[in-house]
């Protein structure tokens, strides 16, 4: 976690920060918020069970272990149930909860590195640049999020990285906008202008000066992020438009909603898998909120 | 912090939106399912225009209680009069069922048209626009003798000619070429006798001329020159007809009223002065519906809702009739892929499938063992053929491994949503031998017929069906000369499997008039292809009727509610 705010050392020396002395660390501010701390235990309880838990719970998520549709506790069932084919849920909450979390964190990349280059260059430069490239990221503002990357997955086939580029593609203009808004913020600033006077380049300019500022914001709206990309990715499962190669939340729950009247078990658990990972995630971000950002406490 | 609770509770919403509309709603893989029947009847081809599919099965012990109930009520006098409101979630292109195949166009078409011939439970011919027939000695013509009473609903006598007309029109645009393939031409020249002359001995066309494959329509409306196909009296409130019922209302895509047609040629019949056909596109409107009591008769639009109903005293759940439709759900294995191209690579294939527990978990025990291309029911059926329902994975490897191939290969199965369960279960069962299926979702059901019709696929599943005789619904899909080049035609060979002596049994079976002669060539020619295994068959699923125990003398014949519903009325 502390690697995030090493660019301190870099900001400090270049001089001015913006920011208040705050009392104590962001760290300190962090685990003093205990929702956020609450959300982190969540995030890292489910990091547990995707990626520590099949050490020893090695089943393959699609095996037809037992009868369909058993509850759980039946005779003969896994922990949590099967579903309409008589797969394990619990090996679907566990080995499908890499899927949804490797889209979201691709997601996630892809729309921080397209929102703040476009971001950042716009904000810095300013001018033709920025009106260019603000038209374009509205362009794709205004497109109804969900309803485009139906259409995106649609037209191709829904796979790991079509998945991950349709929702890149409807979630990066808010990084870009927020970036950009930094970026007319700092740019200004006493220390930008030192570094500008001692012949920095824009470059570095962008990325070892302003950048390093803006991270606290933009790494709390990735975290939020994240958590919508998560609910994106299940919600387009959910409407069919998964791969159907490798389980996941929202595809086990896409599956189990036709025999909800039968099988609550299919579709409830893992919806609750995403319950707690969306709202351990933003707990987490505005924990972080409140520790990178002391001046927004209490707003 | 308002703002941050604010945040937290939309977050909260919506994974609980999520939840719920997991819980309620069923829209949209069904939506694509719908399409998917919708399209395919649209486009022509769908003679399988089959989502009522899944429903189907070996029927329960509900059934029967549903059936005797049925049968007690109607040993009263039958009652004339009322209107019987039918549901269904496939909008028929238009209701010349000469040039157009499918449920769709057949259910309100049968009610419309009449045909030649009817044939009993028993699978025996009976007279109905036809009062006798006769086969010639050798085989070469058909004559049929007419009623002089018939008229089309313009009042205008059915003659010979408009049943020549309709043979002829068939034969040319029908998709189902080989109903008529033979017919060479058909003498009218005596109104009431029309003599059908054939180059080859033909048994199926007894069965062509039944209600669902050859409605009678009138050569005065039809024969203007204009194409047929998309002839503007095909459909809409002015179809002149000759069946029981008149189209009083069309609205494509909505309703279908007809209504009684007092000059029709069997006395005293119709019973019914009324039917609606209420056409909804989405199937949970079908149930939400027939749940809500606003329907009379429907054909369960799927499994679940067959369950459903099993369990409601208020409807009788069927799942007799229909036995000529016979459908088959199956897996086309594609012969051109080159993993594919040995039948002990096929073998292994078919023995890795599951195909009983395919029947008892994914069609929910609603389909029966069927192990050969032709249905369960026919005198055609060869039950002891070589079959692979046995799973003995270690058979499986050893036949890969004579063809090679232990090594493990992949195989690209695309599959609608509406597929996607048995194509989950096919994967999983061929995992165990080290295939590996990669299931490719596509979008509906016109990009999956494509894609299997041009042969850009190594596995796929379908539901094929029968159609009464196996020379119009069974030799298609193994004809060497029904491999049609890409694009293609769904349904047809698409397998792409040739073998000469299937060929000439399925070609000495289409001329042979003798029952058990013909069913011995069939017996022959279905071991063969099971042993080349192009296709892995995996049960019979037969449509469920949902009806309310008014309806009495419902259409539980060879062709199900493909039948006219001359006989249906309604107890009070």
């Amino acid at each position: 976690m502390t690697g995030i705010f090493v660019d301190q050392g870099a900001v400090d020396a270049l001089g001015s920060d913006d920011r208040e002395p705050s009392s104590g660390g962001p760290w300190r501010l962090f685990v003093r918020n205990r929702a956020a701390v609450f959300g982190l235990f969540l995030l890292i309880g489910i990091l547990v069970m995707t990626f520590i838990v099949p050490i020893w719970y090695v089943k393959d998520p699609g095996d037809l272990v037992a009868r369909p549709h058993l509850r759980p506790g039946a005779e003969g069932a896994p922990l949590l149930g099967t579903d309409n084919l008589g797969r394990d849920i619990l090996a679907i909450i566990v080995y499908g909860g890499r899927t949804t979390l490797r889209v979201a964190a691709g997601a996630a990349v892809l729309i921080v590195f397209v929102g703040v280059t476009i971001g950042s260059l716009a904000g810095y430069y300013g001018g033709r640049v920025d009106a260019a490239l603000m038209r374009f990221t509205e362009f794709f503002q205004v497109l109804p999020g969900l309803l485009f990357a139906i259409v995106v997955v649609a037209l191709f086939e829904p796979s790991f990285w079509v998945i991950t580029f349709a929702i890149g593609t409807i979630a990066w203009p808010g990084i870009a906008r927020l970036t950009r808004a930094e970026f007319l913020r700092l740019k200004n600033l006493e220390f930008v202008k030192a570094a500008r006077a001692i012949g920095a380049t824009d470059f570095r300019i962008i990325t070892r000066v302003i950048l390093p500022n803006a991270m606290p914001t933009l790494i709390v709206s990735t975290t939020l992020i994240m958590g919508s990309a998560i609910l994106f990715e299940a919600g387009l499962a959910f409407l069919g438009l998964a791969d159907v190669n490798s389980a996941s939340w929202g595809l086990a729950i896409g599956r189990g909603r036709e025999f909800f009247t039968i099988n609550w078990w299919a579709v409830t658990f893992p919806g609750l898998a995403i319950f707690f990972t969306v709202l351990g995630l933003s707990l987490v971000g505005d924990g972080l909120q409140d520790a990178l950002n002391p001046r927004l406490r209490g707003r | 912090m308002l703002k941050k609770a604010g945040l937290k509770l939309l977050l909260l919403l919506s994974v609980m939106a999520l939840i719920a509309a997991a819980c309620g709603g069923d829209d949209d893989d069904d939506a694509s399912g719908d399409d998917a029947t919708a399209t395919e009847t649209d486009d022509g081809g769908g003679e399988d225009s089959s989502d009522d599919d899944d429903g189907g099965g070996d029927t329960g012990g509900d059934d029967g209680g549903g059936d005797g109930g049925d049968d007690a009520a109607s040993s009263g006098e039958p009652v004339a009069g009322g209107t019987l409101v039918y549901a269904t979630n496939q909008s028929p292109r238009h209701l010349n069922g000469t040039v157009q195949s499918g449920l769709a166009t057949a259910v309100p078409g049968t009610q419309v048209n009449a045909s030649p011939l009817f044939f009993d439970e028993n699978y025996e011919p009976q007279p109905y626009l036809a009062e006798s027939w006769e086969i010639a000695d050798d085989g070469l013509s058909v004559t049929l003798n007419l009623r002089d009473d018939a008229v089309f609903h313009d009042g205008e006598p059915i003659t010979s000619e408009d049943v020549a007309f309709s043979i002829l029109t068939s034969k040319e645009n029908h998709p189902f070429s080989a109903m008529f393939a033979p017919v060479e031409s058909v003498d009218s020249s005596d109104p009431l006798v029309a003599v059908i002359n054939l180059s080859q001995p033909h048994p199926a066309i007894l069965m062509a001329m039944t209600p669902g494959l050859l409605p009678i329509i009138p050569e005065h409306i039809f024969n203007d020159g204009q194409d047929i196909q998309a002839h503007p009296r095909n459909a809409g409130s002015d179809f002149v007809g000759s069946g029981p019922f008149q189209v009083v209302e069309y609205e494509e895509g909505e309703r279908i009223v007809l209504e009684r047609f007092d000059d029709f040629f069997i006395d005293g019949r119709p019973y019914l002065d009324e039917i609606i056909i209420d056409i909804l596109p989405d199937p949970n409107s079908v149930i939400l519906g027939i749940d809500n009591g606003d329907y009379d008769m429907a054909v369960s639009p799927s499994q679940a809702a067959t369950q459903q109903f099993l369990d409601d005293d208020r409807f009788v759940v069927s799942s007799d009739g229909g036995d000529a439709i016979g459908q088959i759900d199956w897996l086309n294995l594609n012969l051109r892929t080159e993993e594919l191209s040995s039948a002990e690579a096929r073998q292994a294939i078919s023995i890795a499938v599951d195909q009983a527990g395919w029947r008892d978990i994914v069609a929910l025990g609603f389909s029966s063992q069927n192990i050969t291309g032709v249905e369960n029911a026919s005198p055609f059926y060869n039950a002891g053929a070589t079959n692979y329902e046995e799973r003995d994975l270690d058979r499986a490897m050893e036949l890969l491994a004579e063809a090679g191939l232990d090594g493990g290969f992949e195989l690209d199965m695309p599959a609608t949503a509406g597929m996607l369960p048995t194509a989950e279960f096919v994967k999983q069962n061929l995992e165990d031998i080290g295939v590996t299926v990669n299931i490719r979702q596509v979008p509906d059901f016109p990009t999956w017929a494509a894609e299997v019709a041009g042969g850009t696929y190594d596995i796929t599943y379908t539901q094929v069906w029968n159609w009464g005789d196996p020379v119009i619904g069974v030799n298609r899909s193994y004809d060497c000369e029904n491999r049609i080049d890409p694009p293609g035609v769904i349904w047809s060979n698409n397998s792409w499997y040739c073998n000469d002596e299937v060929d000439a049994l399925l070609d000495e079976a289409a001329v042979t008039f003798d029952t058990e002669a013909r069913a011995q060539l069939y017996f022959e020619a279905t071991e063969l292809i099971n042993q080349d295994a192009p296709i892995v068959y995996l049960g019979k699923p037969e449509a469920f009727q949902i009806r309310t125990p008014a309806v009495q003398n419902p259409p539980v014949g060879i062709w199900g509610v493909m039948s006219p519903w001359t006989d249906v009325w309604l107890s009070e």
